[in-house]
């Protein structure tokens, strides 16, 4: 039983993510594409966060699920018509893709399997790294960066003398920006849509 | 400290922060007002004009009531701000910004300007209604980062007020849809943009990491220890990529102030963008420009200001490599104005070459800061000259203001009655419009400097200083010389323009201008222009504030 709730998630998120991947390849419709490639990333993202590398999978949240695919998918709203939408592929895309494709799974491999994995630090019995990482500090790989954002600095601040000045956070920034992007996203609009037309 | 001391003095420190924040604050507000009041549909009573305006006058207060209270904390313990110590430079948000007297002036500067910007927009009628909130709620989002970049305290921050100073300014100046000219000039502000953006942030990634901190204090205390240990320029890795660092900072800068090999951008996008935006860009985004080369080049020397300290040698390249760039940037300037035909692009060279003569001011006061032979001057008159050359650049954009403000006013009430901003088609305008032709005029004499004007002032007073510097580097006198020769030079091109004005006469099928000084469009150019006369007879009063708030910042 501790077997399964030990490897579950990542079994699961594995899964979603090949088969995201998968199907990425196989569908032919660019809207269910995108799809899919959401789902695949998003799963890569679960990984990251079940072996307890936070920063690594908000990362992934931010940059790939969020930032690209948002930006995929209105590249697929503004220019899916006629014979974009679906996507089929001549025998000699498939012969070049296969061997690119093939290229690079030889060289993860082969990277793979050249890992001393008995020499690295080994999972402990919590199913968390032993070197760097704790249970109890579950989360620490980000949790500087949120008390930043927020304006406190406790990783430089914490034991100096009580009359110093802090260490500059960031809520400034974290907060200002909101307000920039809030103009440009203005801008963009206005430039974006058609002026009317006097009548 | 312990977790909740550290909670307790963050809170507090903000609650400090905030009342200082005022007037970007309110200019935070009037964004959101602007744009509920669209979708509440009520922009037909009260136009986005209006509101921008209130908002603008509102936090023109409040940086005109700091003001107010800052020379009155310190005159009533000495005469002038000569105490510097009672009211220190106050760190906001931990240390982010900086709340000082130079701060306070350029926030009143900025705030100024975008009043005088909304005015005119008001007169002229662009944008049109239905645009308004959008136009409005780019000025003053773009204001905001210049409010920002002249406080700022942290690379970070500098990055950021650069970026949101210039985003939205892309976007002002494609503004005219529907017309191909605004859409390339916005295109290659937005790629040039981008790409001296990209080259600043790699060089402030660079100098934070070489030195383990972006906070411009912390930085200058790392220099010092890094001077200690690292003496020799010649061959030294560390130093050299120092070196490379604070060149591909100020390569940002130099973009912002259009500056010789970064300027291509400017010509263009004046020419495609209203000559309204263009005046904003052209003034407001220049003196924030300089007021963060000046945060910069001060955070670089850091305390010891008087010479000797262990990279001056450095520094002192750096001041005079600026004085090149800016003799070059002048002498450009000047050379293709004289072709041109058009006026906003004529206006657009024109604006090079001026951020040349003030940028030879910073130039200045960084070489007199680091000048080798420490015992020639005594370090306290070191730090005089250095103020003065300070107060130079300062009453130099003041003049500045009102008279490019006037100029692309002029052009932009020109423009709206023949539809033309060709030079040749100011034919005749003296006898068509006394008072249009009278304030260019003006304008024009104070661009290029002649006595009466405010323009005069202001270059004597950045002359001077580098005169000052010329003792302490010779080199400096080729600047000098290079700044003289222009100012002379620069009377071509301008008398060019009023010889149409005034001697030629009009085409028999041009469209007659017609703006007479009791209607909104003659008081306005007459309000702009009558403090480039004023500032060039009554000098002492801003001057010596100038002198203040420089004194402050040493």
């Amino acid at each position: 039983m501790s077997e399964i709730l030990k490897h579950g998630p990542l079994v699961v998120f594995g899964a979603t993510a090949v088969g995201g991947a998968i199907a990425v390849v196989l569908t032919q419709n660019v809207v269910r594409m995108a799809f899919w490639l959401i789902l695949s990333l998003g799963a890569m993202a679960g990984l990251f966060f079940s072996l307890n590398a936070d920063f690594v999978g908000t990362a992934q949240l931010l940059i790939y699920v969020g930032g690209t695919l948002v930006l995929l998918i209105f590249g697929v709203m503004l220019t899916a018509s006629g014979p974009f939408v679906s996507i089929k592929s001549s025998a000699g895309d498939l012969v070049k893709s296969g061997v690119a494709g093939g290229l690079l799974l030889t060289l993860i491999l082969i990277t793979a399997c050249q890992v001393h994995w008995e020499s690295t630090p080994a999972y402990d019995e919590v199913g968390v790294m032993s070197a760097g990482y704790n249970a109890t500090a579950d989360g620490n790989t980000t949790r500087p960066l949120g008390h930043a954002f927020l304006g406190a600095r406790p990783d430089k601040d914490l034991g100096r003398p009580p009359t110093d000045h802090l260490s500059p956070g960031y809520l400034l920034p974290f907060e200002i920006v909101s307000v920039h992007l809030l103009v440009v996203l203005v801008g963009a609009a206005y430039l974006a849509r058609a002026k009317k037309r006097k009548a | 400290m312990n977790f909740s001391d550290i909670i307790n003095t963050l809170s507090a420190d903000t609650r400090a922060s905030l009342p200082l924040f005022g007037p970007e604050l309110i200019l935070i507000g009037t964004i959101v007002a602007l744009l509920l009041v669209r979708l509440f549909n009520a922009d037909k009573y009260l136009p986005g004009s209006i509101v921008a305006i209130i908002g603008t006058a509102l936090a023109l207060a409040r940086a005109a009531a700091q003001f107010w209270m800052m020379q009155n904390q310190t005159s009533g313990s000495a005469p002038g701000i000569q105490d510097v110590s009672a009211v220190g430079p106050f760190p906001m948000f931990t240390g982010l910004l900086l709340y000082d007297p130079f701060t306070v002036y350029f926030r009143i500067f900025l705030l100024l300007f975008l009043l005088f910007v909304e005015w005119l927009t008001v007169v002229t009628g662009i944008p049109d209604l239905e645009d308004a909130p959008d136009f409005y709620v780019l000025l003053l989002g773009s204001t905001l980062g210049m409010m920002l970049m002249a406080s700022a305290n942290h690379l970070l921050m500098v990055f950021l007020a650069v970026e949101m100073t210039s985003v939205p300014s892309y976007a002002m100046v494609g503004f005219l849809k529907g017309r191909k000219s605004s859409s390339e000039a916005a295109l290659k502000y937005v790629v040039y943009g981008a790409g001296a953006a990209g080259v600043m942030l790699y060089g402030i990634s660079l100098l934070s990491g070489l030195l383990g901190t972006a906070h411009l204090p912390s930085l200058a205390q790392a220099l010092v220890e890094f001077g200690r240990t690292h003496t020799s320029l010649a061959d030294d890795a560390a130093v050299r990529t120092l070196a490379f660092a604070i060149l591909t900072i100020l390569v940002g800068v130099a973009f912002k102030l259009s500056l010789f090999p970064f300027h291509f951008w400017c010509p263009d996008a004046f020419e495609g963008a209203a000559a309204e935006v263009g005046a904003f860009l052209s003034v407001a985004s220049k003196g924030a420009a300089f007021a963060l080369l000046v945060r910069f080049c001060l955070a670089l020397v850091g305390e010891s200001r008087t010479g000797g300290a262990p990279l001056s040698e450095l520094y002192m390249n750096i001041g005079v490599a600026l004085g090149f760039v800016a003799a070059v940037t002048a002498t450009f300037g000047n050379l293709a104005a004289y072709t041109q035909t058009n006026m906003k692009r004529l206006l657009a060279y024109s604006t090079i070459a001026h951020a040349g003569y003030m940028l030879m001011a910073v130039a200045a006061m960084m070489v007199i800061l680091n000048a080798p032979g420490g015992g020639s001057l005594p370090p306290s008159v070191r730090i005089d000259r250095a103020a003065t050359c300070i107060q130079g650049l300062l009453y130099y954009l003041a003049v500045y203001f009102f008279m490019n403000l006037g100029a692309f006013a002029i052009v932009a009430l020109i423009r709206n009655q023949t539809f033309s901003e060709e030079i040749a088609d100011y034919a005749g305008l003296s006898r068509q419009s006394p008072l249009l032709a009278a304030c260019m005029l003006i304008c024009l004499f104070s661009l290029v400097g002649l006595p009466p004007f405010g323009g005069f002032a202001g270059k004597f007073m950045v002359f001077a200083s580098v005169w000052d510097a010329g003792k302490l580097n010779p080199l400096m006198w080729i600047v000098l010389a290079a700044g003289l020769i222009n100012t002379v030079f620069s009377l071509f091109y301008y008398i060019k323009v009023l010889r149409f004005m005034y001697i030629t006469p009009p085409a028999d099928e041009a469209r007659p201008v017609n703006v007479p000084l009791m209607s909104d469009a003659g008081l306005h150019v007459a309000f702009v222009t009558l403090p480039v006369l004023a500032l060039g007879i009554f000098v002492n009063w801003l001057s010596e504030l100038a002198q203040n708030v420089a004194r402050w910042l040493l």
